[in-house]
């Protein structure tokens, strides 16, 4: 078996855009899909039954159902509909359909996360449900919920590989295509699979430098040695 | 049983209160009357039901049954014959006038401790940032802690955390606040701290709702002091009298275990009242 | 729009072939990933090897780093060309075994970690050989701290054989497929591949907490 590397070169400008779209199509899901998560978690804790059972629904129905199926799902109803959208924005949309499922949980898991005694203190100045989660809660959710965040996008950069098989033009569909014309699949995925590998690494590391500063400020003066140590905090 | 006939012009009046919580009885039927300017301090064993009924004055904690009225608007009761958006409206708007501290203080970490006493005037009572600041540092400087205006929650002693949640809720105004046992999480030498700070609004004539294990300074700040146990009121009366002279044998048990020493106990003084005799 | 129901009817009887189709291919790549994750938890544990440690590090980063597409794709169009002619079935159950031993290792750690070290000692001073420490008593205590992670990833992996579609595998996906591509109503019959996907994920992980339960019983 002999290794082309000439095609990484001749081809790079497919590669690079297909890298391109991926990286448009990701952000574009997470514009959707974040507040339509932070919308289903909200609703999962709503006074009113219907909403929370149509919240509870949507994220079981998405979270227990391949992607794939719900790629192709999206691709053969919203025309139907009247929707004639080209693939790249059905595939967004399903992109961010499903993301906001699994973003929903994440924030969830950060409202409950953050005491109990929170959201009494602001219900009890009179606050609505709707103000305490916004001026008192969801904003001490950030720092918590970040990691899980990152994670989920990682998710779906490797999630939109899949939009390849309704022609999407994102980075596994120009590998496709390559070895297609070269008859080099080897070179053609390993290629990807690195730029994939590169782009969720690159993800990774500037999230957790950010989260590193975010815990930094949300944790000023908490319990260090120091802070214990200051004199001027002993009055009472 | 001495009946329960207080006049019902009472400022807050709270009605025949029951609250369980998964098949056990908190409160049995409680009900209490307190005019205005009248410093009223909730003493009893844990597990008494007290601090549930302070949580029931806000209906923070909503009862099974009974209802809970401020200067004759409904706070909270059950059954509740208005729509439920009627409730949650004048529920919102009730609470805006009734300040609660809490035991384990919740201040809010993420804004700093001017901000903590402006956010709840700018949501809630939609005042303008002006007029918010000018109140908050007035609050601030109330309770000592206005040179700490622009610092972190976080940087603050438990004491002082106390005494920003009290700040925060003097800058809304309150017709009524509600305490928690608001010392019973701080370290010994900084109670007294916010003990000064109860001490003077109490003697400004705040209408106030303490529940507490500080006898003393249930002595020397409370009009009435209300002992509870097992989910109903024992007794309640005059500070020195149901401290000094308990007239039942559960209040006197209770006192001894807080090493206070009861006179011989017997029924007497008109600002006295037994519910249950034993 | 017309939702014809009468068209996911017609065609439930091969759609739930196709069911069993991608179950079978779960358990599969399910039974060869846990060994293997199994296998490589053991050996990183016992080893000491620095080499080793950082060549399974490397596997992970790579297998959680990269989409699972592109892993399949990779297995299938690259072992022919060195010479293994092994078919799309084995090529998929390949791909997903080797994706899903990467985070079944990482949840392993995490019940190993869980296993007090008294343990180790305790079988050690009992004389027991180091087969039989681990599996007599160290992995049945790793596992069963697993369960619900182990569980999770069991019905990523079931989601996951919807992708082997892509590589002609005759499963649900490609089943629903093959129907409408005849009968030209994809939306009735993706509909019933849809429940039927949504029947198995739904009763498998509710059945997580049962799992639970029964083994707690089993130890008290």
């Amino acid at each position: 078996m002999s290794i082309d590397l000439s095609i990484f070169t001749s081809y790079a400008p497919q590669f690079f855009l297909g890298f391109w779209m991926t990286i448009r199509i990701v952000i574009g899901a997470i514009i959707l899909g974040m507040p339509f998560g932070l919308v289903l978690a909200l609703c999962q804790r709503s006074r009113f039954r219907l909403l929370r059972i149509l919240a509870v629904s949507y994220i079981e129905i998405f979270r227990n159902t391949p992607f794939i199926i719900q790629v192709f799902i999206f691709f053969y109803v919203l025309p139907f509909y009247g929707l004639h959208l080209p693939a790249t924005y059905v595939g967004t949309v399903a992109l961010a359909a499903f993301g906001s499922a699994y973003f929903a949980e994440v924030i969830r898991g950060g409202i409950n996360a953050v005491a109990k005694g929170q959201l009494e203190s602001a219900r009890a100045t009179g606050m609505s449900d709707w103000e305490a989660m916004r001026y008192v809660v969801l904003p001490q959710t950030l720092p918590i919920i970040l990691p899980a965040m990152t994670n989920q996008t990682l998710s779906l950069v490797k999630e939109s590989a899949i939009l390849s098989t309704i022609t999407v033009g994102e980075l596994t569909m120009a590998a496709i295509t390559v070895q297609g014309e070269t008859f080099r699949p080897f070179e053609a995925f390993i290629m990807i699979a690195l730029m994939y590998w590169a782009l969720n690494e690159t993800i990774a590391i500037i999230m957790r430098r950010v989260e590193r500063k975010v815990s930094n400020r949300s944790n000023s003066g908490r319990a260090n040695g120091i802070a214990r140590a200051d004199p001027a905090v002993k009055d009472g | 049983m001495a009946p329960n006939t207080e006049t019902k012009n009472n400022f807050l009046e709270m009605t025949r209160i029951r609250k369980s919580f998964a098949g056990l009885t908190a409160l049995q039927d409680v009900s209490l009357s307190v005019p205005k300017g009248e410093v009223v301090c909730i003493i009893g064993p844990s597990g008494c039901g007290k601090s549930t009924l302070l949580r029931t004055a806000n209906w923070l904690t909503p009862a099974d049954a009974g209802e809970v009225r401020l200067n004759g608007e409904i706070v909270g009761a059950m059954p509740d014959p208005r729509s439920k958006s009627m409730q949650a409206r004048s529920l919102n708007a009730l609470r805006a006038r009734i300040g609660m501290v809490f035991q384990q203080f919740n201040v809010w970490p993420h804004l700093s401790v001017l901000e903590n006493v402006v956010c709840p005037q700018m949501v809630v009572a939609k005042r303008g940032r002006d007029i918010a600041e000018k109140k908050a540092l007035a609050a601030l400087a109330i309770v000592g802690l206005d040179e700490k205006k622009t610092d972190w929650p976080d940087n603050l002693s438990g004491g002082q955390k106390q005494r920003l949640a009290i700040a925060r809720v003097l800058a809304m105004d309150p017709v009524l606040m509600l305490l928690d046992e608001p010392t019973s999480a701080l370290d010994p030498e900084l109670v007294s701290g916010v003990l000064t700070v109860l001490k003077q609004l109490a003697e400004k004539g705040m209408t106030m709702i303490i529940v507490t294990h500080e006898l003393g300074f249930a002595r020397s700040v409370a009009n009435r002091v209300v002992f509870m146990e097992e989910g109903q009121i024992i007794e309640e009366g005059s500070p020195d009298v149901i401290l000094r002279t308990p007239s039942t044998k559960r209040l006197e048990v209770f006192l001894e275990k807080l090493n206070l020493t009861a006179l011989k106990p017997k029924t007497n003084g008109a600002s006295h009242r037994v519910m249950k005799s034993d | 729009m017309k939702f014809d129901l009468s068209y996911t009817l017609d065609a439930l009887p091969r759609l739930l072939d196709g069911s069993l189709v991608t179950l079978k291919l779960a358990l599969f790549g399910f039974a060869f990933s846990v060994v293997l994750a199994t296998i490589v938890t053991v050996a990183r544990t016992v080893s000491k090897s620095r080499i080793f440690d950082t060549i399974v590090a490397v596997y992970i980063s790579f297998i959680r780093g990269t989409p699972l597409l592109v892993q399949i794709f990779l297995v299938y169009y690259v072992l022919p060309i060195i010479g293994l002619n092994i078919g799309a079935v084995t090529a998929g159950i390949v791909a997903l075994t080797l994706n899903s031993a990467a985070f079944v290792i990482e949840i392993l750690r995490g019940g190993l970690a869980s296993v007090s070290k008294g343990q180790f000692e305790a079988g050690r001073s009992l004389g027991l050989s180091n087969v039989a420490l681990w599996l007599k008593v160290i992995l049945p205590q790793t596992f069963m701290a697993s369960i619900p992670p182990l569980v999770n990833e069991f019905t990523q992996l079931l989601k996951s054989t919807a992708l082997l579609s892509t590589i002609t595998v005759v499963e649900l996906m490609r089943v629903s497929q093959q129907i409408y591509s005849n009968n030209y109503h994809p939306v009735e019959v993706l509909a019933g591949a849809f429940a039927m996907y949504f029947l198995m994920c739904f009763t498998i992980s509710r059945s997580a907490s049962w799992l639970e339960a029964t083994f707690e019983i089993k130890r008290a």
